[in-house]
């Protein structure tokens, strides 16, 4: 029971502190679920790139799949929206099955760069070659098409609010798991020293494959609230040039921590959002705001956090000790 | 039918010298000094809208290009000393989130100073010259023509100076060049200023042909980084002999069929790289971090 706690507090406090923003400034909540979409969105380039420390330029492809998979479904075959995003997680997992051992034998700066091709060409796909399924840049309306789903009414933005906070309970509960176990273990080991690991004995392409994996459908899933949160998709939703701002968030946030991701979308997103009220050109403001946080905080805001805290608790406890 | 793929050949080559002179830099960034530098496309964009400045304000076009080029390598030297100094050694993903956060900054300027309205520089000359049967503007070939000069002067000098040998040998192996008592920082900062002074060259050289935005960067990184890849990290030939094949794709392969001027490049990487990840003309095990 006390273990379990363990996994729960974290995850908990963070929904419940989302859910109080949600009431304290109601006109912020489709704000406030962008934030938690695109945060599952970074969780899992942060599997890539934080615990395995592989870079990947095309991250929105993997958004893409999962949104596509959604929006075909909806649009073209069936009305159910629980169905939908089922289909989506397995596009995902077939995506990463499929491509994941092509892809993760690259390392480095191939791996960055052949995920720019794959997104580039995906782009291609639903813009041009699945034009009759897709109708390309005109993109897929399905808003109506959508049946109500038991419990939670999904298409209402509100309903879908407590949805999207169930989701990312779920996976925060999850990373919080994936980063204590073996496996987020051997993530780790991978990044630090591959041979080290092969010589072990451990099958570090097996290990790769898995978190390649993840990553497809976490992101699969992703791209799918998306879809069903907007109502429709097009192609903007895959396009290389957006794939710089997933890495940024990463960053922004500190890589390889089980919150940093959540903080890192909520910092990027945020600027934007207020750089834009005040001045119409965010570039300037978000590419100086970057290089300081890379220079004077290279643990991210969740780092800088945690580095905050750690320094409070033992003044606290250095005080005390003097009062004693 | 004919004129028609003459006249793509030809516009291919035009890119080609365009790609060319803009990848320089990441190549040289990638081999020598280990960083992925994004922001190359800064100075490809500086050098677009001082020509666009000058050729509105004047009307010289060659005084454009001069200051263009001029501008991006003062910004080149500005970025080098003062920010990626620090970068060196540090792992990919820092530089690459570094260098296009200075990427952004140069864009911001961009649209702080001219606004983000899309402008049209004008044609130095409009002379069109006849070859079997095709119309081919005299500026394309011109382009390629510089791009070809630009090739054999940077062969010159990494091959026939001290300073151009000292280059080749960091790319082979940057310690034991620090070992012979050469200053590599030096040797950096003035290969770095070259570069960006060519991706600002280029960048002039392509305003009449495309218009300068301030994204326009963003469209020419990508292509950039598929040449650097295609020709392998590091090498000034692959360089050169995989430009001249995407100019070729994005030309000849639009006039085939349009959507492939944007996504045919990237296929032609997706097959090299799973096939020969090093590039057509890279050093086995030589870019970071790949081990065979």
């Amino acid at each position: 029971m006390d273990k379990l706690s363990r996994y729960l507090r974290g995850p908990l406090t963070l929904v419940v502190l989302i859910v109080i923003a949600r009431y304290f400034f109601p006109n912020k909540m489709t704000f406030l679920v962008e934030i938690t979409t695109f945060s599952i969105y970074i969780i899992a380039n942060d599997i890539l790139y934080g615990y395995m420390g592989m870079v990947s330029f095309g991250q929105p492809f993997y958004l893409g799949v999962g949104a596509y998979a959604s929006a075909i479904y909806l649009a073209h075959i069936g009305n159910n929206i629980l169905v939908a995003i089922a289909l989506a997680l397995l596009m995902g997992l077939i995506a990463g099955l499929i491509l994941g051992p092509a892809f993760i034998r690259l390392r480095g700066d191939y791996f960055a760069l052949i995920n720019a091709a794959t997104c580039a060409m995906g782009l291609f796909l639903v813009e041009k070659i699945l034009y009759p399924i897709t109708r390309g840049d005109d993109g897929l309306w399905y808003r109506s098409r959508m049946h109500a789903t038991p419990l939670l009414d999904l298409r209402k933005p509100d309903q879908f609010f407590w949805f999207a906070m169930i989701v990312l309970f779920v996976v925060m509960i999850w990373y919080t798991w994936l980063d204590r176990s073996a496996m987020g273990a051997s993530f780790r080991a991978i990044k630090v020293n591959e041979n080290k690991m092969k010589f072990l004995g451990y099958d570090t392409f097996k290990i790769r494959w898995t978190g390649y994996t993840l990553m497809c459908i976490l992101a699969a899933l992703a791209g799918s609230m998306y879809a069903i949160n907007y109502g429709f998709v097009n192609p903007s939703i895959t396009e290389p040039a957006r794939a710089a701002e997933v890495l940024v968030a990463t960053l922004l946030g500190g890589a390889g921590s089980v919150y940093g991701p959540f903080f890192g979308t909520f910092a990027f997103l945020g600027l934007k959002d207020l750089v834009s009220t005040f001045v119409s050109r965010w570039e300037l403001a978000v590419g100086v705001l970057t290089i300081i946080v890379c220079f004077k905080f290279s643990g991210g805001v969740w780092g800088t956090i945690q580095t905050m805290g750690a320094k409070i608790r033992s003044r606290g406890k250095a005080s005390a000790q003097s009062a004693t | 039918m004919l004129e028609l793929y003459i006249s793509a050949v030809v516009f291919g080559l035009g890119i080609s010298g365009i790609l060319f002179l803009v990848s320089i830099g990441i190549s040289i960034g990638f081999g020598l000094m280990r960083i992925v530098n994004m922001e190359q496309m800064v100075y490809y964009t500086f050098g677009a809208y001082l020509t666009f400045a000058l050729v509105s304000a004047t009307g010289s076009f060659v005084l454009g290009l001069i200051c263009g080029t001029a501008a991006a390598a003062v910004a080149g030297f500005i970025v080098e000393t003062q920010l990626l100094r620090k970068v060196y050694g540090k792992e990919l993903m820092f530089t690459m989130v570094v260098t296009f956060s200075v990427f952004l900054i140069g864009i911001g300027i961009v649209q702080y100073v001219f606004g983000l309205a899309s402008k049209p520089v004008g044609m130095p000359f409009h002379t069109i010259v006849h070859m079997l049967g095709a119309k081919i503007p005299l500026y394309r070939l011109m382009v390629f023509v510089i791009g070809m000069l630009v090739y054999v002067f940077i062969n010159l000098m990494l091959n026939k100076t001290i300073a151009g040998k000292a280059i080749r040998a960091g790319i082979e192996n940057p310690d034991q060049v620090r070992g012979l008592g050469i200053n590599l920082g030096r040797i950096f900062t003035v290969t770095f200023v070259i570069a960006s002074g060519l991706a600002g060259f280029g960048g002039a050289l392509n305003s009449p042909l495309v218009g300068v935005t301030p994204y326009m960067g963003f469209d020419m990184l990508l292509f950039a980084f598929i040449t650097v890849i295609l020709g392998g990290l590091g090498s000034i030939k692959g360089t050169l002999v995989s430009a001249l094949i995407l100019g070729q794709v994005i030309s000849v392969g639009g006039t085939i069929y349009a959507p492939l001027a944007f996504v045919g490049p990237f296929m032609v990487m997706f097959i090299v790289i799973l096939f020969k990840p090093t590039g057509l003309y890279g050093v086995r095990g030589r870019a970071f971090g790949f081990e065979e």
